[in-house]
């Protein structure tokens, strides 16, 4: 079901080849398809327009190659996220990716929506170490862009135009990622207090540290304000850096606990860094929000109030930001609409839509292009 | 093509008589880039601004001209060679660090603006920027994005496209467009991760808008000696083995060891089979620790004659060896041919074998300095171009060497793009789908083919199927 409209038919298709073809037929036959991962984050997007047949990735989660030396790991888009950090753990080593709203996420359906976590402080997000995808276009064809290397110039970088597009046009069936060494050492550091200006000004004093955490996470979830802040690199330099911040040790669980936020409502604020704190205090009190002070995303919960909601949304967009809704119900949706105001370039990414997917067959009426 | 009259009297008008060459004389500076084919333009233009570009682009459309934007002209895959005519656009007069702003770590510059002149301006703020081609002292932001450069610092900060924030490009239409932006999860297609790297084929860049990164408060270089490249390349699968990704490990042969040595006097050792340059940074204390640890591993990788670089000044000494390594080579022969496959890392003694095969079978001198950390290799292929027939071997030797890469598991280009020297590979590593997929892309952007025409695709019309006409001249390279 996404967003109370259920398809007429779901169909689970073993490889890539069975999904692009059953993709192909789709298509061709007119029906309008939404791909399915994890189901994590089928709350994003307006309610579709039409939905025919679901197209679920689960039976395609092998693990097609895995180079622990060369750092580099390519699986099927159905794989879930845990169970490719699972075997990555088992040689030292992680992908950066950790979103909110899991457990469950799919690898396919994470790049699809383009989600991501407290770890893009240090490591940037999906968009910096996915170095190649397979994808079934409407057209039935199978296409790769990238490779299995950790540096490619070779061709045009179209992992970028898929990523993030709610799978709009095309399917990921398979990715291949740069992955990282665990750190030698790390640990989690907390501070507590009741305002945002202080806890604004201890976040700007983390971040200028001469190693700065890879992830500070502000939250205001119910009383007073949090935050965490994960500390990584050799032993001496983080021992350093405990005492230079001087904020109380953390549970190191905070963080795994941390990515299980989500919620039948919430939404993703995204502004340039200088901007957030001050959309922050324009949120309704008592609300339930947590910040990352070193990107400038937000997600918030629980809002109710569509006026309110469009209020902070306008002021995001005033400052060049968005407000993209992650779930809530559809009549929410349809009053305030997912998305907020269409980028600048809306008719190139119109174009670009229509040249992939001519028909409309992929998810209509979800995304914004 | 020849350009009437018309066409040139209006692009004077558009940029000022001064900024508009088409004396058949004058066009031969603009023939090539750093490497192979050359090709003359009909005009070169040297607009100012966005709206100057976007009128060059509208007349140029009206009179259907190709349009190649050309940084500096360091590319070396033929990038900026109007191997169709029409107009060579030049940015060099954008060449304005518009704003650093320290508080956001971002900065605003023109295309023409040079890499390592960006650094230099932002430490003063104490920032930097971090992709660092070696051509950096002469090569531009807007070709970098362009070609989405690397660097020997990428290992650790990523290449050019995880760096730029924001652009304004200047489409087929003439319309001047911003893409991207310091939103950072901006809804919406990603047209600038589509843009960078595009090779001019898309667009022409105007305004850039990177992110700078705090200097770290310690760097440490160590310099090695192995036996052999093999040693070497156990040595830097061991490193990264513990866990520990440094800053740049780049790696030199021989070959590249005695002229550089000879040349430079960095103080490595002739006697080596492969010298490794290894750097971290960070705290004081975590470089320190690091180095210990990676010298550790390194000498139970049979490392001799380690160096860490004292001071800066040892250690500028011991990066001038690589970054001019390549001009050094002229001591040996005066021109050079060089590729950038990629292999997975672990299959680089194996390649690296393979190189020093082909060469031995096409009697070529080869030189190999690269970027071991990353699996990118450089093989540099040294010749006289006045020796008859040398250029064929040449040729074919190259692309030899690109074959086992690819046969490795690798890609056709790490960092120089594909432009004309490669596009007729991409067929090796992307099947029809593969590439239809980009054409689709590129149909929608530039509908007429107008950007860079004959690159990055396969391009069955070339008049010139020869890689290699005009080859780099060592001697030329004393930026390297």
């Amino acid at each position: 079901m996404v967003d109370g409209l259920g398809a007429a038919t779901t169909s689970r298709p073993a490889s890539a080849e069975e999904l692009a073809a059953a993709l192909g037929e789709a298509a061709a036959a007119g029906l309008a398809v939404i791909p399915v991962g994890g189901g994590r984050a089928l709350g994003m997007g307006d309610p579709p327009e039409r939905f025919d047949l679901a197209l679920e990735t689960s039976g395609m989660d092998r693990l097609v190659d895995y180079s622990p030396a060369d750092l580099t790991v390519t699986v099927e888009a159905g794989m879930p996220l845990e169970a490719l950090q699972a075997e990555l753990a088992r040689a030292g080593q992680f992908l950066p990716l950790d979103p909110f709203g899991g457990p469950g996420h799919t690898v396919g359906g994470l790049l699809a929506s383009g989600w991501s976590g407290p770890l893009r402080l240090r490591y940037g997000t999906a968009r910096d170490y996915l170095v190649g995808l397979r994808v079934a276009l409407p057209d039935g064809r199978l296409a790769r862009s990238g490779g299995r290397v950790v540096k490619n110039v070779s061709g045009y970088d179209l992992n970028k135009l898929h990523l993030g597009a709610l799978g709009s046009l095309g399917v990921i069936v398979e990715a291949s990622f740069k992955v990282y060494p665990k750190p030698l050492s790390e640990l989690s550091l907390g501070w507590a207090g009741p305002g945002l200006e202080e806890a604004w000004a201890q976040a700007d004093r983390a971040l200028s540290l001469a190693m700065p955490p890879v992830a500070l996470e502000l939250l205001q979830l119910g009383g007073g304000l949090t935050l965490v802040g994960r500390i990584a690199g050799t032993e001496e330099g983080t021992r350093r850096i405990r005492r230079e911040l001087g904020w109380q040790d953390a549970d190191d669980g905070f963080w795994e606990e941390h990515a299980r936020h989500g919620a039948e409502r919430w939404a993703r604020l995204s502004v340039r860094r200088g901007a957030l704190s001050g959309l922050l205090r324009m949120l309704p009190e008592p609300a339930r929000w947590m910040a990352q002070p070193g990107v400038g995303v937000a997600h918030w919960f629980d809002f109710e109030d569509p006026d309110r909601f469009v209020a902070v949304r306008q002021a995001a967009e005033a400052e060049g930001g968005s407000l993209v809704l992650l779930a809530a119900p559809p009549d929410f949706k349809r009053q305030v609409g997912a998305w907020g105001r269409p980028p600048a370039t809306i008719d190139l990414m119109r174009r670009l839509r229509d040249a992939f997917d001519p028909r409309r067959t992929l998810s209509p009426g979800r995304y914004l292009v | 093509m020849t350009m009437n009259r018309g066409a040139i009297e209006q692009l004077r008008k558009a940029v000022g008589a001064d900024h508009v060459v088409s004396d058949p004389h004058d066009l031969v500076i603009f023939e090539r880039d750093a490497s192979i084919t050359g090709s003359l333009p009909d005009a070169i233009v040297f607009p100012f601004g966005a709206q100057e570009v976007s009128t060059v682009v509208k007349i140029a459309r009206a009179h259907g001209l190709p349009v190649v934007p050309r940084g500096a002209g360091t590319g070396l895959s033929g990038g900026a060679v109007t191997i169709r005519g029409g107009i060579a656009l030049s940015l060099a007069r954008m060449h304005r660090i518009l704003e650093i702003d320290p508080v956001s770590r971002t900065a605003m510059v023109e295309p023409g603006v040079v890499n390592a002149d960006l650094s230099v301006e932002a430490a003063r703020k104490g920032l930097f920027y971090a992709p660092d081609p070696s051509s950096q002292k002469a090569c531009t932001i807007g070709g970098n994005a362009a070609e989405n450069s690397g660097g020997p610092h990428c290992l650790y900060y990523g290449v050019t496209t995880n760096h730029i924030i924001g652009m304004e490009a200047v489409l087929a239409d003439g319309s001047i467009r911003w893409v991207g932006g310091d939103d950072p999860d901006r809804p919406g297609l990603d047209l600038l991760g589509m843009l960078v790297g595009s090779e001019g084929t898309m667009c022409v860049i105007t305004r850039i808008q990177v992110r700078l990164l705090p200097i770290p408060e310690a760097v440490r270089t160590l310099m090695a000696a192995f036996p052999t490249i093999e040693t070497a390349s156990h040595a830097v699968s061991s490193v990264i083995g513990h866990g520990i990704v440094p800053a740049a490990l780049e790696m030199m042969d021989e070959v590249t060891v005695g002229a550089v040595e000879a040349h430079y006097h960095a103080g490595y050792p002739t006697d080596a089979g492969a010298v490794l340059l290894v750097e971290v940074d960070g705290l004081t204390e975590s470089a320190e620790e690091l180095m210990v640890e990676i010298r550790r591993i390194l000498e139970a990788n049979e490392a001799f004659a380690c160096k860490l670089a004292a001071d800066d000044a040892e250690r500028q000494l011991l990066w001038a060896g690589r970054k001019g390594a390549i001009g050094a080579l002229g001591r040996i022969k005066p021109n050079y041919y060089l590729h950038d496959g990629v292999v997975p890392r672990t299959r680089l003694p194996e390649v690296l074998h393979s190189v020093g095969e082909i060469g031995r079978h096409y009697r070529l001198p080869v030189a190999n300095v690269f970027h071991a950390g990353d699996g990118n290799l450089h093989p540099n292929i040294l010749f006289d171009l006045r020796e008859p027939g040398v250029m064929d071997k040449v040729e074919k030797a190259g692309e030899e060497m690109l074959r086992a890469c690819i046969d490795a598991g690798g890609t056709l280009s790490g960092e120089h793009g594909i432009g004309l020297e490669k596009n007729a590979f991409m067929p090796w590593i992307f099947t029809p789908d593969d590439l239809q997929q980009m054409h689709r892309v590129k149909d929608v952007v530039d509908p007429k083919g107008m950007f860079n025409p004959g690159k990055v695709f396969p391009d069955p019309t070339r008049r010139d199927a020869r890689l290699v006409a005009r080859s780099g001249v060592a001697a030329e390279a004393n930026w390297w």
